[in-house]
């Protein structure tokens, strides 16, 4: 009978009612939308890192990031290739020998990293080949030729097939130099990667360090992400003489991205919440405010405070998941969308968004159970919105209620 | 006869610490079962108050009410309101039905409260409205029923508690004489048919002259009671 009253009750006003249902769709639409665009950006940055510049699990020496002048190397780096490649859960694996040095040409010159890659191995882990605006992505196989970014290009103003000189240390300590030609010019979607990494043959970098069979890093994409830590002890134990990092280690920033967009979402969320709240808050008190004789009959016919409490609690919460379904399912219809065909920001952010690690397009996305728990908060909102003006219907005296 | 109310020198006065109004000046009063009582008296003169104050809807500076044996004075606001719904039925000036709930689900609400079992509920809704003459306006809400059938269902739901005795609080007042006199016989026949205790407050000549018993008060205190019940 009390859900019978709380629910008559809510009809006695429609158009208020059907305003706070629709402001509470609103909200919730505007709650989900924010968190979907959030969720939607961490997940891009994360899967950016992931699949375009960290991998899943990285492999060095201990001791990889004491000097980048001589960065310390791990023998038999072709057998130690072949056995990750065939563990279960690897997609890809590729090894990369690096260096530390200066790439300069007549225009300017610039700090570098130097990256030695097996071409069709980095081609499945990150992803390089996909990202050639210009040229190609060592086709030729022709020795010394070279990989860089677009913006790095557009400074030092190389072009296909200019010459460029790198210079650095090799394994005895020597500068060395040598020249190398541009032929492909590569943008990422991190553009301040992009401006400090070019890649060449491995071979062509091996030989002027003087390495033999031996690599700098070794770079694992698995088939899923839940297989990180699996995958990663088991690397581990077959090599526990080297550091065996995932991506959260390789790269905290990554996880710090991705738990700082979940608890910017959150903050949005909840600002909305707020306003929700003082409009059940407002929308009941009137309520209350209309009825008061009402209620306090109820109470001097013998209706307890906790049955007048939970009747009041439970018009409110038929109100709000009135309005919450609606809500949830507009914002679920156009967050679906958004997911696969984006929101283009080139018009506005130009290429900005490159220079965080984003794409321009962001793909907005929310998984199921957020939804559930935006409309769990949404319920909690509404029960705490409630327990004000229940507490002033409870504190009516019923003798001075009935005859107002 | 059983004394169902026994008020011992209750006085309410509003702003004692300025200017103190007795609106009940030092009542002392037994109501015993099977009464139909008129408490009269101009307007001002208490009426409602001392109604409230023996109905335990609100509590007098000094004095106590004791109910069949207890003292109401002493018990906590959740206890009242306990207390209320078990041993006294309410009939209001202004009929004051829950506006959404049907003639039927107003009297079975009462009972719901009271956690009457669905079988016994149904039987006790139809019976009591068949009892005030409104069998065939079970589903209607009270909007689309005049004030004389608003009151009887009122009356339907005061009884549907059981209760000890039935305050009614100037039950005649917002009716024509038609549904005046219709309701006074409805509650004279439940007075002699089932021995209900009724107390009214009223101005109505009407209920005046149907009442055995007649308490005139002025200025919050008794000044005549007529057709008292004699003590045992």
């Amino acid at each position: 009978m009390i859900t019978k009253i709380a629910w008559r009750n809510i009809w006695r006003n429609p158009t208020r009612s059907l305003v706070i249902m629709i402001s509470v769709a609103i909200g919730l639409l505007a709650g989900a939308f924010i968190a979907a665009i959030y969720w939607g950006m961490g997940q891009e940055r994360f899967r950016i890192a992931i699949e375009n510049e960290i991998a899943h699990i990285q492999i060095h020496q201990p001791d990889f990031t004491k000097d980048f002048t001589q960065i310390p190397s791990m023998p038999q780096a072709m057998e130690m290739l072949t056995t990750i490649k065939q563990l279960d859960g690897v997609k890809a694996a590729t090894m990369r020998t690096i260096a530390m040095g200066m790439l300069a040409n007549a225009t300017g010159s610039a700090g570098m990293q130097i990256n030695g890659i097996v071409s069709e191995d980095e081609a499945a882990v990150s992803q390089l080949k996909s990202k050639v605006i210009d040229g190609e992505y060592f086709v030729s196989k022709k020795a010394n030729g070279l990989l860089l970014g677009a913006k790095l290009a557009k400074k030092l103003k190389l072009k296909l097939r200019s010459k460029v000189v790198l210079t650095f240390q090799d394994k005895e300590d020597n500068l060395v130099s040598a020249a190398f030609w541009v032929e492909g010019i590569y943008q990422s979607y991190n553009t301040a990667l992009d401006e400090r990494n070019v890649y060449i043959h491995i071979s062509d970098l091996e030989t002027l360090l003087g390495l033999s069979d031996e690599t700098h890093e070794l770079a694992v994409l698995l088939q899923n992400d839940e297989l990180t830590i699996p995958v990663k002890n088991t690397i581990s134990q077959l090599y526990p003489n080297l550091k065996v990092q995932d991506w959260q280690e390789v790269s905290p920033d990554t996880a710090l991205v991705l738990s700082t967009m979940g608890q910017a979402s959150m903050v949005f969320v909840i600002i909305i919440l707020l306003a929700l709240a003082f409009g059940i808050i407002n929308t009941m008190l009137m309520a209350i405010l209309e009825r008061t004789r009402e209620l306090g009959v109820l109470m001097a016919l013998g209706m307890n405070r906790m049955k007048l409490f939970s009747m009041i609690l439970t018009e409110t919460v038929i109100l709000v998941l009135f309005g919450s379904p609606f809500g949830l399912l507009i914002a679920y219809g156009i967050i679906k969308y958004l997911s696969v065909n984006g929101i283009d920001l080139t018009a506005v952010a130009g290429n900005t968004m490159g220079d965080f690690g984003f794409g321009n397009v962001i793909y907005p996305d929310l998984p199921i159970d957020q939804y559930f728990q935006i409309l769990i908060l949404v319920v909690i909102t509404a029960i705490i919105s409630a327990i004000f003006p229940a507490i002033r219907a409870l504190r009516l005296k019923p003798v001075e209620a009935i005859h107002r | 006869m059983d004394t169902i109310i026994d008020a011992h020198n209750i006085s309410k006065v509003y702003n004692p610490d300025t200017i103190p109004v007795y609106a009940v000046n030092n009542v002392h009063l037994h109501v015993h079962a099977g009464e139909f009582t008129a408490l009269v008296g101009p307007s001002g003169s208490g009426k409602t108050t001392l109604l409230n104050l023996l109905g335990g809807l609100d509590r007098p500076t000094s004095g106590n009410v004791v109910i069949n044996g207890v003292d109401i004075t002493q018990l906590s606001p959740s206890q009242l309101i306990d207390f209320r719904l078990h041993n006294i039925g309410f009939v209001f000036q202004s009929f004051n039905l829950i506006p959404v709930l049907t003639a039927r689900e107003n009297v079975e609400f009462i009972m719901l409260l009271q956690n009457v079992s669905k079988k016994e509920r149904d039987q006790r809704v139809t019976a009591l409205l068949a009892e005030v003459g409104l069998a065939d306006k079970m589903n209607v809400r009270p909007a689309q029923l005049s004030g004389g059938q608003q009151q009887r269902v009122a009356v339907a739901r005061a009884l549907a508690s059981k209760p000890k005795f039935i305050l009614a609080d100037e039950p005649t007042a917002n009716l024509d004489s038609v549904a005046a006199t219709k309701l006074l016989d409805i509650m004279a026949k439940l007075n002699q048919e089932e021995n209900m205790t009724f107390i009214f407050s009223t101005h109505d000549q009407r209920v005046i002259d149907r009442a055995r018993r007649v308490i005139t008060l002025v200025d919050g205190a008794i000044t005549s009671d007529t057709g008292q019940t004699p003590t045992d």
